[in-house]
């Protein structure tokens, strides 16, 4: 697994991927740290349980809190680009080239997942380290006092943010792993994935109670939001991980056993 | 015979042989891609691989390989089986269906995935390369290769491992003329020091000039396997032959008949064909016979059959 995870980081850790990553970070930093501080209102005006108040955000954990809101408008990107990953593999036929020395199948997807999340984990640190530093620049033009956010509750705020962005990014890749390798086609899976976290997901919502409850996308959205009147972060973060469990079994099971025609 | 008992005959035989097939059998759906093939490729040999398209020989190379389970049958790849590609794969190289790898990649970086993957040497990175004539575009991407350059980056792959079994898969495909002979001479380089070598490809001349044994299937089924000399040996030769005159044809033709053999017209030839023996000697009869009655021969040579000819004899064989 060691050796699939290290193929994986010579695969994303080149000079061309870098620096689009570092593109889109400082994009996301400056453009998420303003919306959030930007649409966010005083506490008296705000309507309940709807984004993040100006006095939230002067409290220790806010620097790293505008991180975390902003990242969970990219759920859905952050889907597609995982469903991509994989299922562009079986498209290739480079899963074939890997299996041919890598033959431990469940070696090589572990192996594959973990260096994604070893990359993504990297990004997501710098990511949150530079909405930090783009929110405090603009703080001041929204009379955010950011005083707090420099102590050791900030830090402590902004770790536990990071492990939260985290499982939220494990989860979406766990889920587009799933789909990737069931369907074994890039637009299939593409259709998929769109149709359901995106329609599907959304329409169910409206029509039955329980879908904040229990679907995979809307539980990462509602734990990442730090809960929702709905479902609380705790019991959201908990189901996520159920269904992460549930999915990394059916994906291991079917790459282990399913022919590697493609 | 169960798989245990099956994967252990196979075993027994195996010594000796880079692979060792026995009843290998692999359906699809309602499809059999291969039934029940046994076969043996000895260590050290260049074993060409051939049969018309769907004959099974990439389904069975991907058995071997791990990628696709068997539905019934047993082998043993370097002695160890199927069921444990792991203990074996390391020691092998392969590129089986179309070299598949990632287009954003150069091609260095593209074998470096595969070597950390594998647990290969980097180092041997840029000698493969050369080995395989992309040294000058090795750090080029993969996506920007001719389909010939991806060929070669595919056997550059398979031969990180320093492998002594070396699978390919149509490995000429889109090589140019140079292209092919390079890799006949690549192959026949790999072929020493005990390496083995089995190779698939539709070009069959270039099989013919590389390989010292030969495996034939049709309909996934084994038609011969053993070295080339002796599937070429049953194959018979035949004499051209052609007078001076084309007005003299009908009594050369008498001439050939008078000797005991069969004259067929062929445009301005007479085919003779030779069913064993020795074929100087009845040339030379022919000749003899013709200067008697006056007739001068034009032309008179021996047609060797080619492995395409005579494997095409045994399809239509076959067929019928």
């Amino acid at each position: 697994m060691i050796r699939a995870l290290r193929a994986e980081l010579v695969k994303v850790l080149r000079a061309r991927v870098l620096l689009i990553t570092a593109a889109a970070i400082v994009m996301f930093a400056i453009g998420g740290a303003a919306i959030v501080l930007t649409t966010a209102e005083p506490a008296t005006s705000a309507a309940p349980g709807r984004g993040l108040t100006l006095e939230a955000l002067a409290q220790a954990g806010g620097g790293t809190e505008i991180f975390l809101t902003a990242a969970s408008f990219a759920g859905f990107f952050v889907f597609v680009v995982f469903v991509g990953a994989f299922a562009i593999e079986f498209g290739r036929g480079t899963f074939r080239t890997m299996s041919l020395r890598q033959p431990g199948r469940l070696r090589l997807l572990a192996g594959k997942m973990s260096g994604l999340l070893v990359f993504a984990a990297g990004a997501l640190a710098v990511t949150e380290a530079a909405t930090w530093v783009a929110a405090r620049f603009i703080a001041p033009s929204q009379d955010v006092i950011t005083d707090e956010w420099i102590s050791l509750a900030g830090l402590v705020d902004g770790i536990a943010d990071f492990g939260a962005a985290l499982l939220w990014v494990a989860g979406y890749a766990v889920l587009g792993m799933t789909i990737a390798v069931l369907v074994r086609s890039v637009p299939v899976a593409f259709a998929v994935a769109i149709a359901w976290a995106g329609p599907i997901e959304h329409l169910l919502q409206d029509a039955w109670d329980a879908a904040s409850r229990s679907f995979p996308g809307l539980l990462l959205e509602a734990f990442v939001a730090g809960g929702t009147p709905d479902v609380s972060a705790l019991r959201a973060g908990l189901t996520v991980v159920l269904y992460m469990v549930a999915g990394a079994t059916i994906a291991g099971i079917s790459f282990s056993r399913r022919d590697m025609t493609a | 015979m169960t798989s245990t008992q099956e994967t252990t005959s196979a075993k027994n035989r195996g010594n000796g042989s880079a692979v060792v097939i026995e009843g290998l059998t692999k359906h699809f759906g309602k499809r059999v891609a291969v039934d029940g093939l046994t076969l043996e490729v000895p260590i050290g040999v260049v074993a060409g691989f051939i049969g018309p398209n769907g004959a099974g020989k990439t389904t069975t190379m991907a058995m071997l390989l791990g990628l696709v389970a068997p539905t019934a049958g047993s082998a043993t790849v370097l002695g160890h089986s199927l069921e444990d590609p792991s203990a074996y794969l390391g020691r092998v190289g392969a590129l089986v269906e179309s070299p598949a790898f990632w287009p954003g990649l150069t091609g260095a970086e593209n074998l470096r995935v595969v070597a950390t993957l594998a647990g290969h040497d980097v180092a041997k990175i840029p000698g493969v390369l050369n080995l395989v004539g992309l040294g000058e575009r090795g750090a080029d991407r993969f996506g920007s290769y001719s389909s010939g350059m991806k060929q070669r980056l595919g056997i550059a792959a398979a031969l990180l491992g320093d492998p002594e079994l070396l699978v390919l898969d149509e490995p000429t495909n889109g090589l140019d003329p140079a292209g092919i002979n390079d890799m006949r001479q690549l192959i026949g380089r790999i072929a020493h020091d005990q390496r083995s070598v089995l190779v698939s490809s539709h070009i069959l001349s270039e099989l013919e000039q590389v390989c010292d044994w030969l495996i034939v299937i049709d309909r996934g089924s084994l038609l011969y396997q053993g070295p080339t000399d002796g599937f070429m040996g049953a194959a018979s030769s035949s004499l051209s032959v052609a007078s001076e005159h084309g007005s003299d044809r009908e009594r050369l033709a008498s001439i050939v008949r008078s000797q005991g053999l069969v004259a067929e017209p062929e445009g301005d030839l007479l085919v003779v064909q030779l069913d064993a023996g020795d074929a100087r000697g009845t040339a030379v009869a022919i000749s003899r016979a013709a200067a008697e009655t006056g007739i001068v021969l034009a032309e008179l040579h021996t047609r060797r059959p080619t492995l395409e000819s005579h494997y095409l004899s045994i399809l239509e064989g076959d067929d019928r």
